[in-house]
């Protein structure tokens, strides 16, 4: 029962990954386990000092668990099922013996817990470093999903010569734009660890070092469904070397706080005495159900977690953090709001339509690890997508309509005159200008050459200038973050305005309607050009133009 | 046998000939088809008459043939911006194909902005949904195209192009009228640069006037009709701009004559030029790929 929970859990969480990207609907969710997930919220809003509505989710499964207990772990946490699904397979053959050290390595957790919402409280947001649903997600992103598409394009190359020869053409067409990410071997490494850390002891993570786990385990003694154990029980210690936990005691003993309702136990008492009874009212935290923290080790973690805090926060990269070249997506939070509310899940830089998003290494500082940036070389940022902001849990970037997001500037483009094929070589190239979908690229005739030129005012960063540049290696033309518009609360499009920029990426008619003011056919039948061909400039043109005023591509 | 009916046998200009006299469209006294059709009118009816007008499309496509359609669809916009070409000119030109017997129609493009983007915003995809046989399909992984000799090339020698159009019998170009901030206008001959692999070259290292041409010496469409119902005078090839709404479909076998008489039919940064102002199509001209100069054309003009 408990496997099909997870598993329907499992497949959940891996549907609503694959739901993110550019259509996702706006009533749709698809964050919502990291919505669910308290620490986050909680970090969110102890590190960034700002309200993250969406973290009022993380309520819903605080209370749950006051109410029943620990059983998010053991039936909801999609990393716990894939720990449980993978235990088997890979660790049925390995003796595990209980660890000596089970004592230290339990209150770990509690240690890592309290550390991050220390971090947080000195402002600076760690916990995506070990938060579970946080790490799966990044995980799904960077190293599971690239091989995947991949593995899929493989096999539809294999088939393809055969849907051709059968004249399956959508099956001989088909072919999946591949997703790439910096920082992917790093973040396998990091799931392989913790897969791998499953030889040493069952749930190895969930036992010692989830800090999720350990803040649920703070309320969950309270739960109303406890394991008990009856009076005959002969202590013949199955249920202890079959708790993937530690939880079950010797002679009938429970470690509330470790429990996390699996019934793992139930199912292997010989004698059946286990059940997990409901109590009529919340039950009082008995005596081992305290968490494993002592005093000493719970005053410990907050200094070490004001002093990561710090270590983090205190480094030129913070003053820095405004003068950055980094471009981030659009409507993200002013960079410092940014940095400590982001939560490094990657929902954004999954959905991302073009695959711009890409995590950061050292480019931000220690405090901007996994944060999202736009790599322009790479992709551009489409203005037809939104997604970015709209599965963006804690808000870091703001959840923006396409009317926002357009005057969300990213930045302003800037063209580097000595790489520039027309400024430097007096080449025919207008890319920049065809491509740019806001007309900010304008040309002015310079020493008898057209040359291009970038209107700040109507740029607002998208990139297709960068990534379409045909200049070898870097681009001639690059988005800066000058001008970029971060808000933190208000109207993009009101600060646009005041700003006097001008996007339009949408001019003109909406409905395309015929103006009948076609072709007149003359009853002879030979009249030359159509209506507007007769004079050879239309009016208002100035007659008397030199050869510079003329068109590129056109001739005298 | 002039340029404009290259590809067509005696049998096909006979049947071409008894349709149009069959629809009762006023020919010009001695000529069996037109050079050029230009139709005012709705974009899909005006794309129908149009060809019908050069002999119906049985003319171009047999029974069983695979058949390619080159519109613009490489924005992710609407018919209302005029960069991309009208659906109802696509959907228009498939529906013949299928009545003259295709097997297959592919409506392709290889995108400027995000494919799936391109497919839905363009509207072409939704427009041939129940069309049978027909696909609407953006081709940009590189395992789509195959490189090819281009033995007239002057500056380009080799080019990858599209499989899907090296394997297909028919080719047709559905182009949209537009400025182009490199090369004046965009509209056939330019079009045929969404067909092949790396279109960054033409920029960066040819002359992009030259390399047009030489692209036009491989491929070959059997019929251009120019989607000039709305034209994008400045602003292109991806807009915004202003629109001008000439109200025409121009179509004939002759690339650079339907592009040249497009060249005429609007103003281009406000300003009016004659095909052979516009140096690819001067380029191609020269090539002797198609006749640049319209008013010696033979021009069937009705309105639908």
């Amino acid at each position: 029962m408990r496997a099909a929970v997870q598993a329907l859990s499992l497949l959940l969480f891996t549907v609503l990954f694959a739901l993110a990207n550019y259509r996702l609907p706006n009533w749709l969710p698809a964050d919502i386990y990291l919505r669910l997930d308290p620490l986050l919220g909680l970090s969110a809003i102890v590190a960034g000092r700002v309200w993250v509505p969406r973290a009022v989710w993380g309520l819903v499964l605080l209370v749950a668990t006051v109410f029943v207990g620990r059983f998010f772990c053991s039936y909801v946490c999609p990393l716990g099922a894939i720990l449980d699904f993978l235990d088997p397979p890979l660790f049925r053959r390995v003796k595990r013996r209980p660890l000596r050290s089970d004592a230290t390595l339990r209150s770990v957790k509690y240690v890592v817990l309290v550390l991050f919402v220390a971090a947080a409280a000195v402002g600076s947001s760690l916990v995506y470093l070990l938060d579970p649903i946080s790490l799966l997600t990044r995980t799904y992103t960077f190293a599971l999903l690239p091989p995947f598409v991949g593995l899929v394009n493989l096999l539809l190359d294999a088939v393809r010569p055969v849907a051709e020869a059968m004249r399956w053409m959508r099956l001989a067409t088909l072919s999946y734009a591949q997703p790439v990410f910096y920082m992917s071997l790093i973040t396998f490494l990091i799931f392989a660890g913790i897969v791998a850390l499953g030889r040493l002891s069952p749930r190895f993570w969930c036992r010692y070092l989830c800090p999720l786990g350990a803040l649920l385990s703070l309320v969950s003694p309270l739960g109303r469904l406890r394991r008990t154990v009856g009076p005959e029980c002969p202590a013949c210690g199955a249920c202890q070397d079959a708790c993937p936990m530690g939880a079950a005691l010797e002679e009938g003993g429970t470690r509330v706080a470790e429990c996390i309702q699996c019934r793992t136990c139930v199912a292997v008492c010989p004698e059946e005495l286990i059940t997990f009874p409901a109590a009529p009212q919340l039950l009082p935290a008995g005596g081992s159900s305290r968490p494993d923290l002592t005093r000493r080790g719970f005053l410990y973690s907050v200094a070490g977690g004001v002093g990561l805090g710090f270590v983090v926060e205190q480094s030129p990269f913070t003053p820095l953090q405004n003068k950055a070249q980094l471009i981030r997506p659009p409507g993200a939070l002013p960079e410092g709001e940014f940095l400590t509310t982001c939560i490094r899940c990657s929902e954004c830089m999954k959905s991302c339509l073009t695959n711009t998003l890409q995590p950061s290494l050292w480019e931000g500082g220690l405090a901007g690890l996994w944060t999202p940036k736009l790599d322009l070389r790479f992709a551009a940022c489409e203005q037809e997508c939104n997604v970015c902001g709209k599965v963006c849990p804690t808000q870091a970037i703001r959840s923006l309509d396409l009317e926002e997001k357009t005057h969300a500037k990213l930045g302003t483009a800037v063209l580097r005159k000595e790489m520039c094929l027309v400024w430097a070589q007096d080449k025919l190239c207008l890319i920049c200008d065809e491509i740019c979908p806001y007309d900010a690229i304008v040309f002015r005739t310079i020493e008898g050459y057209r040359r291009p030129f970038v209107v700040a005012s109507r740029c607002n960063g998208c990139g297709y200038c960068e990534l379409r540049c045909p200049v070898e290696g870097e681009s001639a033309i690059v988005v800066a973050p000058i001008g970029q518009i971060r808000l933190q609360t208000g109207s993009y499009v009101a600060e646009a305005k005041r700003l006097q920029l001008d996007f339009k990426p949408n001019p003109g008619d909406d409905q395309f309607i015929l103006k009948s003011e076609g072709l007149r056919v003359a009853p002879e039948g030979h009249e030359e050009g159509g209506p507007q061909a007769k004079p050879p400039t239309p009016p208002g043109t100035p007659r008397s133009e030199g050869a510079t005023k003329r068109p590129k591509g056109f001739l005298p | 046998m002039s340029d404009s009916f290259r590809g067509m046998t005696r049998r096909d200009l006979l049947k071409g000939a008894a349709a149009g006299l069959a629809l009762g469209l006023p020919h010009p006294a001695g000529a069996a088809e037109p050079d050029l059709v230009v139709i005012s009118g709705d974009p899909g009816m005006a794309t129908r008459k149009a060809v019908e007008a050069l002999g119906g499309m049985s003319r171009f496509v047999q029974k069983g043939n695979r058949v390619v359609l080159k519109p613009n669809m490489s924005f992710a916009s609407g018919p209302e911006r005029a960069s991309n070409t009208h659906p109802a000119v696509v959907v228009a030109v498939a529906q013949m194909c299928l009545e003259a017997g295709a097997d297959q129609v592919m409506v392709v493009d290889n995108p400027l902005q995000s494919a799936e983007l391109c497919l839905r915003r363009a509207g072409v995809a939704e427009a041939c949904k129940g069309l049978k046989n027909t696909y609407v399909q953006m081709f940009t992984d590189h395992k789509f195209y195959r490189e090819i000799k281009v033995p007239q090339g002057k500056v380009l020698d080799r080019v990858e192009v599209l499989k899907e159009v090296l394997d297909s019998q028919v080719l047709i170009s559905l182009p949209q009228a537009k400025s182009h901030s490199n090369t004046g206008v965009s509209m056939g001959v330019k079009g045929l640069m969404g067909l092949i692999w790396d279109r960054w070259s033409f920029h960066s290292k040819y002359n992009i006037n030259q390399a047009l041409a030489d692209l036009a010496t491989v491929l070959r469409p059997a019929l251009t009709i120019l989607d000039a119902t709305r034209a994008l005078t400045t602003g292109g090839p991806g807009g915004p701009g202003e629109i001008a709404k000439p109200n025409l479909v121009i179509a004939g076998t002759d690339p650079i004559a339907v592009d040249s008489y497009g060249v005429t039919v609007a103003p281009w940064y406000g300003q009016q030029f004659k095909g052979r102002q516009v140096e690819h199509l001067l380029a191609a001209s020269q090539r002797g790929l198609g006749k640049i100069d319209v008013d010696r054309l033979n021009i069937l003009r009705a309105t639908a």
